[in-house]
C-alpha cells in the first residue's frame, strides 16, 4: 500500500550517493558535552573489552602452551612494579567505567534520571568511581 | 500509492489532531483564508505499513532489546559470583555470556554504522564468526587451561 519507512530511508540515501551530494558537517562542528563523551567512551570500552576477550579466546585456540606459563614468560621479562600497575590500570578502567556506566544506562531503562542536572551528576559519578575502582584494583 | 491528507489548520493555527484519524480524505482542498491570500494548497503524504508484518516486527525487537537488558543484570550479578565462588560452573557462565554481550553490543554499533543491504549481511556474517571462535575460544580455555575465574586471579597475582 504505503512505502515503508526503510524504503524511504533507502531511496533518500540512494538519491544522495547518486547525485554525490556533500555530507554536512556533524562531528567537527558540533560543541562536545560530558553525557557526549560518555556516551562514545561507553561504546569505546565495550569494543575494546571485547576485542580483547576475542582476541584472548583466539589466543587461547591458536597459541601452543598454556596460561600459567605464559605469565612466567612475562613474568621472567621483570617489567617493574610501575609497568605492572599500569597495565592493570589498563585493563580495569576499561572494565569498570563500562560496568558503572552499564548501570547508569540500566537506570535510564527504568526511566530514571533523565533530568539534565541528574544525567550530568550520575556522569561525574561514573567518572569518578571508575577512577577510584581502577586504582585500587591496580594497586592489589 | 499514498494517501493524502488534508491538513486544514496547519496554515498559521498549528497543527490539528488529525492523525488521530484512521480515515483518509482523499481529496486535497484550497483554503480560502478570511485575509485576502492565496488559498493554501496542503496536502501531505503518509505511509501506511501492512499492520500485521510491522507488528511482528517491533515485537521481535522489543524482546530483543528486554533480553539485552536481561543479560546486562545477569552479567553483573556473575562478577560477584566469580569472585567468592570461582569454579567451573561460572567459568562457562561468563564465557557465554560475555561473549553473548559482546555479540549483541558489537551488533548494535553494527546496525547504527554500517548501512546498505549487502554491506549489512556480511558485517553480521562477520561478526558471527568472530563471536563463534570467541566463545569456541573460551570454553577450550576453561577446558583445556585454568580457566577464566583463575586466569584473573594469577594475572592479578603477578
Amino acid at each position: 500500500m504505503g512505502s515503508t519507512a526503510k524504503e524511504e530511508m533507502n531511496k533518500f540515501w540512494d538519491k544522495n550517493s547518486r547525485l554525490n551530494r556533500p555530507m554536512s558537517p556533524h562531528l567537527t562542528i558540533y560543541r562536545w558535552s560530558v553525557p557526549m563523551m560518555m556516551s562514545i567512551t561507553h561504546r569505546g570500552t565495550g569494543l575494546a573489552l571485547s576485542s580483547g576477550i576475542s582476541a584472548f579466546a583466539a589466543a587461547a585456540l591458536l597459541l601452543p602452551g598454556s596460561y600459567p606459563d605464559y605469565l612466567d614468560l612475562i613474568h621472567s621479562l621483570s617489567v617493574g612494579p610501575y609497568l605492572i600497575g599500569l597495565a592493570k590500570f589498563g585493563i580495569a578502567f576499561p572494565v569498570s567505567y563500562h560496568t558503572y556506566n552499564g548501570i547508569r544506562h540500566l537506570c535510564w531503562d527504568l526511566g530514571k534520571g533523565f533530568r539534565l542536572p541528574q544525567v550530568n551528576r550520575s556522569g561525574y559519578a561514573v567518572i569518578g568511581l571508575s577512577v577510584i575502582t581502577s586504582v585500587i584494583l591496580a594497586l592489589i | 500509492m499514498a494517501a493524502v491528507y488534508k491538513l486544514s489548520s496547519v496554515c498559521r493555527r498549528g497543527v490539528h489532531p488529525l492523525l488521530y484519524q484512521s480515515a483518509l480524505l482523499a481529496r486535497p482542498a484550497a483554503i480560502l483564508q478570511k485575509r485576502r491570500e492565496p488559498p493554501c494548497l496542503l496536502t501531505a503524504r503518509i505511509h501506511s505499513s501492512q499492520a500485521l508484518h510491522s507488528g511482528a516486527d517491533s515485537k521481535a525487537a522489543s524482546m530483543h532489546w528486554t533480553a539485552e537488558r536481561v543479560l546486562s543484570i545477569a552479567l553483573l550479578a556473575m562478577g560477584p559470583v566469580a569472585y567468592y565462588s570461582p569454579g567451573p560452573v561460572i567459568d562457562y557462565s561468563l564465557a557465554a555470556a560475555l561473549t553473548l554481550h559482546g555479540h549483541w553490543g558489537i551488533g548494535q554499533v553494527l546496525t547504527d554504522y554500517v548501512h546498505g543491504d549487502a554491506k549489512v549481511k556480511m558485517a553480521n556474517a562477520g561478526l558471527f564468526l568472530l563471536s563463534t571462535v570467541t566463545f569456541a575460544g573460551l570454553c577450550y580455555f576453561n577446558y583445556n587451561d585454568v580457566g577464566i575465574c583463575k586466569a584473573v586471579a594469577l594475572l592479578w597475582s603477578k
